[in-house]
C-alpha cells in the first residue's frame, strides 16, 4: 500500500518561531515538524500546494524526502488559523511500516435510512471518527457505516461497526453511540439551564447574601 | 415581550467590559452538527439576536434538521439612562449578551443538506449584527 505513498519534499528549517513561519507561508511553504522514534524533532518546510493537495485528499502516510533520506511519516495533527480556513502547520510522526499506531478514522454514513422519511426524524452522529490501533499499512481512509436499515429510535454503537481488517483494534469505547435516528421534540420556549424571562426577571446572585452579611459587620463596628 | 434567555444564577450582578477584540481560540470550529455559522467580527451578541436567529432558522426549516446554538448570553451589560449625569456608580443591567470573537461559531445544523443549511444560515445571518459565513467540518489529521 505504502510503496505508492505520496512523496513530500521537505527542507530542514534552520530558524524557528512564528516570525519565520509566517515568512515561509508567504513564500508558498508550509511549516511542519517531524518527531518520534526517540530522535530529535526536526522542523521542516514543505511545499504548501503539494502538501495540502494530499492532505485534503485524506492521505495519512507519506514518504518524506529530507536531506536525501527517505522516511515514512504519519500525519498526526494539523494547525488551523483562527477562522479555520487555512492549514498553517502540520505535525508528522516517524513510523515504521511494520509498527502498530494509534490513529483516527473518519466515518462515512452510506445508504438512505428508512426512518428519515418520517417528518421530524433526524440522523444524529455525535461521533465522526473512531480511534483505532492498527498496522501502518492497514490505515483506512474512512470506515463506511451502513445506515439504510435504520428506523426511528435505532442506535449503532462503536462496537457494532465492522472494521475493514480483523487485526484492527477499536480504542473508542464500544458503547459509544455513533449514529442514531431520533424524533425531534417540539422545542419548548424555555429549555436548558436558562431561565425564561419577560424582561423584569433577574438571575439569582450567589454573592448577594455575603454582601448583606458584610454590611452587618460594618454596622457592628 | 418574547422570552429571551438569561442565566439562572450568576456570581455577580454586574461585570467589567473586558477585552473584546481578540480572535477566537475556542468554539471556532463545527463540533456538533454538519454545518456552522461563523462570526467574522467580534461583538456582544444580544440575547434577542440569538432568539431572532433561532426563530429565523426553525421557521425556514420547519421540523427538518437539528439546530445547535453555540453561544449563550451570560454577560450582563449595563447602561445609564438618558439625560443622566455621569458618576453615581455603575448603572443597572440593560441587556444580556454573549461574547463573540472573530471566528466564533454561533449556530450549527445537523441532518440537513448543504443547500438547505445555506438557505437557513442566510436567513440567520440577516439577524446577526456581525458579518457571518457558513462553514463545514474541518479536515482532521
Amino acid at each position: 500500500m505504502h510503496e505508492d505513498a505520496p512523496v513530500l519534499n521537505a527542507k530542514l528549517r534552520d530558524r524557528v518561531g512564528s516570525r519565520y513561519a509566517k515568512r515561509i507561508r508567504e513564500t508558498g511553504g508550509l511549516p511542519a515538524v517531524v518527531y518520534g522514534h526517540k530522535e530529535d524533532p526536526q522542523p521542516v518546510t514543505l511545499e504548501a500546494r503539494e502538501a495540502l493537495r494530499f492532505i485534503s485528499r485524506g492521505e495519512k502516510v507519506f514518504s518524506m524526502e529530507l536531506d536525501g533520506k527517505k522516511q515514512f511519516v504519519l500525519l498526526k495533527d494539523l494547525g488551523y488559523d483562527y477562522l479555520g480556513t487555512n492549514i498553517i502547520h502540520a505535525d508528522f510522526a516517524r513510523v515504521d511500516l511494520n509498527e502498530r499506531v494509534d490513529t483516527r478514522a473518519h466515518l462515512k454514513f452510506v445508504g438512505e435510512a428508512k426512518g428519515l422519511k418520517k417528518a421530524g426524524a433526524v440522523l444524529m452522529h455525535p461521533v465522526n471518527e473512531l480511534q483505532l490501533n492498527c498496522l501502518v499499512t492497514n490505515l483506512p481512509d474512512q470506515i463506511e457505516v451502513d445506515v439504510s436499515g435504520m428506523d426511528v429510535g435505532d442506535v449503532i454503537h462503536a462496537g457494532e461497526i465492522e472494521l475493514p481488517v480483523k487485526t484492527m483494534k477499536l480504542l473508542t469505547d464500544p458503547d459509544t453511540v455513533v449514529v442514531q435516528i431520533i424524533m425531534k421534540a417540539e422545542e419548548p420556549e424555555s429549555t436548558g439551564e436558562a431561565a425564561s424571562v419577560d424582561g423584569s426577571a433577574e438571575p439569582e446572585v450567589l454573592t448577594a447574601k455575603k454582601e448583606a452579611s458584610g454590611d452587618d459587620e460594618k454596622k457592628k463596628d | 415581550m418574547p422570552p429571551y434567555k438569561i442565566p439562572k444564577r450568576v456570581k455577580h450582578r454586574k461585570e467589567f467590559r473586558r477585552v473584546r477584540d481578540r480572535k477566537a481560540t475556542k468554539g471556532n470550529y463545527v463540533a456538533f452538527g454538519d454545518y456552522g455559522l461563523q462570526a467574522l467580527d467580534g461583538c456582544w451578541l444580544k440575547s434577542n439576536c440569538i432568539e431572532a436567529g433561532r426563530i429565523a432558522c426553525q421557521h425556514y426549516l420547519k421540523r427538518e434538521g437539528k439546530l445547535f446554538i453555540r453561544v449563550f448570553p451570560d454577560k450582563p451589560v449595563s447602561k445609564k439612562p438618558l439625560e443622566t449625569r455621569m458618576g453615581k456608580g455603575k448603572a443597572d443591567v440593560d441587556y444580556w449578551a454573549a461574547r463573540v470573537r472573530p471566528g466564533t461559531v454561533l449556530f450549527e445544523l445537523a441532518g440537513v443538506s448543504e443547500t438547505r443549511a445555506r438557505e437557513a444560515f442566510f436567513r440567520v445571518a440577516m439577524k446577526m449584527p456581525v458579518r457571518c459565513r457558513m462553514i463545514g467540518r474541518r479536515v482532521e489529521a
